[in-house]
């Protein structure tokens, strides 16, 4: 059986369209993952959710107007990471209530396109759920750029983002521009979730964003371990979710999320047995 | 000796959600001096400090630090901040104590660019300094509260800085722990010439062992701390007329600063 296995997952990295997913994937858990930790230590992790479920809109848009939809979905990701802040910022809704507007208005403009168009059917059945097997070298360059510029951020400025997360009002008077920062944090929110639409969908983003950083902030390491750890589990998840979905024709999000939550499980019991036993 | 300025305020008016919080504040605090910051709740202490940053806009005059307006400064790096409640974090933070005192080594010229080995030399030096080096891998998140509080002392001190600006940094401190920390700071203000500004409610810790004592209640007053000065009379006009505080010189444990 094992090596059925293994002889069906050589053949299928003879295929382009299998190698795009794999790359695809891989970039997508590496953006995601570092967002995700953030987000969960600056305790915002259904932003993610909000402004995935508010780029809906934005791929109906790109359907009926025959754009690239992982275009227009960023566009309208961005417009929602911009709503979120102004209604904060102008103490118009605290930050929950913020997200469940823009997510209400995003998908019930997705809603009311669809119903326009007559339906799109299984396109935008593959955006909502994923479809990281169909992904293309339009999707994939999209991708690229966009995860490129969100590890490339990361890589750059991420002790001036820890600072930040741990203490605002400290990094502030240490000279650390925090707006800007936190706008940066931000629109990458919007390019990283655009970018993991294809692997796992809209429905699901939040999964792969959340699950990776907390079961790694199980183990308890220091905050270079727990990012390289959430970035192995990360990437674990999405490959095991692509080869297992490709060889069993599962859908590749399901298994992405399941395999997450069972890294995160064996985490979890790990913490209660090394910790509080 | 000459006495070098650090921090002056000239007839500073601060607005807080249009609430004139300070009024007419006018003092100097000088290089080397070690200042208890006091006043009742909401008498605008934190204010004050926010106003030192540049993060509330005056309404009228003028802060300068280091001889430059404020509007302008830039040198950051000469000063170093504990937030008040900084030891209350969030304990699953996932930080080592070397992490957390490296951060302090951040300042505007060093924006996107990795810590040196020299800023990891300091980050080692300030730890042995205060006594942590033995648990600087450790999570931050287990430590006790005096390890806490060295632990922020270090990731202040790691900037080498000039001013050193502590808000209530003592809440949820024993009585022993509360005699260690100042006797800390103490030593730093005598041994490195660090100022030192401290919010605090413990009137007879600033007594026993701080220079200057600032009295905020919207208006501001400083006075010098001498055996000579009875310190009610500057604790009055920050509490009221009706305040009365008992200070025993021997609860300084010989201590007091002038001895």
């Amino acid at each position: 059986m094992i090596d059925s296995l293994i002889h069906d997952i050589a053949s299928l990295l003879g295929y382009q369209f299998f190698q795009y997913a794999v790359i695809g994937g891989v970039i997508s858990a590496l953006a995601t993952s570092w967002i995700g930790l953030f987000l969960i230590l600056r305790r915002e992790s259904m932003i993610s959710d909000g402004i995935a479920h508010t780029a809906f809109g934005g791929i109906a848009l790109g359907l009926l107007l025959k754009i690239n939809p992982l275009i227009t979905a960023l566009i309208v990701s961005i417009i929602a990471v911009l709503g979120i802040s102004y209604m904060r910022k102008k103490e118009l809704a605290k930050s929950d209530a913020a997200i469940a507007v823009m997510l209400a208005l995003g998908f019930s403009s997705g809603l009311i396109i669809i119903s326009i168009a007559g339906g799109f059917n299984v396109e935008i059945f593959s955006y909502l759920f994923g479809s990281i097997l169909t992904i293309d070298q339009t999707d994939l360059l999209i991708v690229s750029v966009l995860g490129f510029a969100s590890i490339c951020f990361f890589g750059v400025f991420y002790k001036e983002l820890l600072s930040i997360t741990f203490d605002e009002e400290s990094a502030k008077v240490t000279g650390i521009p925090v707006m800007y920062f936190t706008f940066s944090f931000n629109l990458l929110v919007a390019f990283t979730i655009a970018l993991s639409i294809k692997v796992i969908g809209v429905i699901l983003v939040v999964a792969l964003m959340v699950l990776p950083g907390l079961a790694a902030l199980q183990l308890r390491r220091s905050f270079r371990g727990t990012m390289i750890v959430t970035v192995c589990f990360s990437i674990l998840s999405v490959i095991i979710g692509i080869f297992f979905s490709a060889v069993y024709n599962v859908a590749t999000s399901g298994v992405i999320v399941f395999t997450a939550a069972g890294i995160f499980l064996c985490a979890a019991v790990y913490h209660k047995v090394r910790y509080t036993a | 000796m000459k006495e070098s300025p650090v921090l002056e305020f000239s007839h500073v008016d601060v607005m807080r959600l249009k609430d004139l919080v300070i009024q007419d504040a006018t003092f100097t605090i000088n290089k080397g001096d070690y200042v208890g910051i006091v006043g009742p709740n909401g008498g605008g202490k934190t204010t004050l400090l926010l106003a030192i940053f540049g993060f509330l806009p005056l309404k009228n005059g003028s802060i300068r630090l280091f001889s430059k307006n404020i509007q302008t400064f830039s040198e950051w790096d000469r000063i170093a901040y504990i937030p008040q409640g900084a030891i209350h974090f969030d304990t699953h933070f996932p930080l080592t104590v070397a992490e957390l005192v490296s951060l302090g080594r951040i300042t505007r010229t060093n924006i996107g660019k990795s810590l040196r080995k020299t800023d990891w030399s300091a980050v080692r030096e300030c730890l042995t300094l205060m006594g942590i080096d033995d648990i600087a891998e450790k999570r931050i998140g287990s430590l006790s509260g005096g390890q806490k509080q060295r632990m922020f002392i270090a990731k202040a001190l790691v900037r080498n800085p000039e001013i050193l600006i502590l808000d209530e940094p003592v809440t949820g401190i024993d009585a022993t722990g509360l005699e260690s920390f100042y006797k800390l700071l103490s030593d730093l203000n005598l041994r490195k010439n660090i100022t030192i500004l401290i919010v605090s409610h413990d009137l007879s810790s600033v007594f026993c062992r701080m220079t200057k004592i600032l009295c905020v209640n919207k208006n501001v007053y400083m006075s010098d701390i001498t055996k000579e000065i009875d310190p009610n009379v500057a604790l009055k006009k920050a509490y009221g007329e009706h305040f009365h505080f008992v200070f025993h010189e021997h609860e300084c444990k010989g201590d007091f600063h002038h001895d």
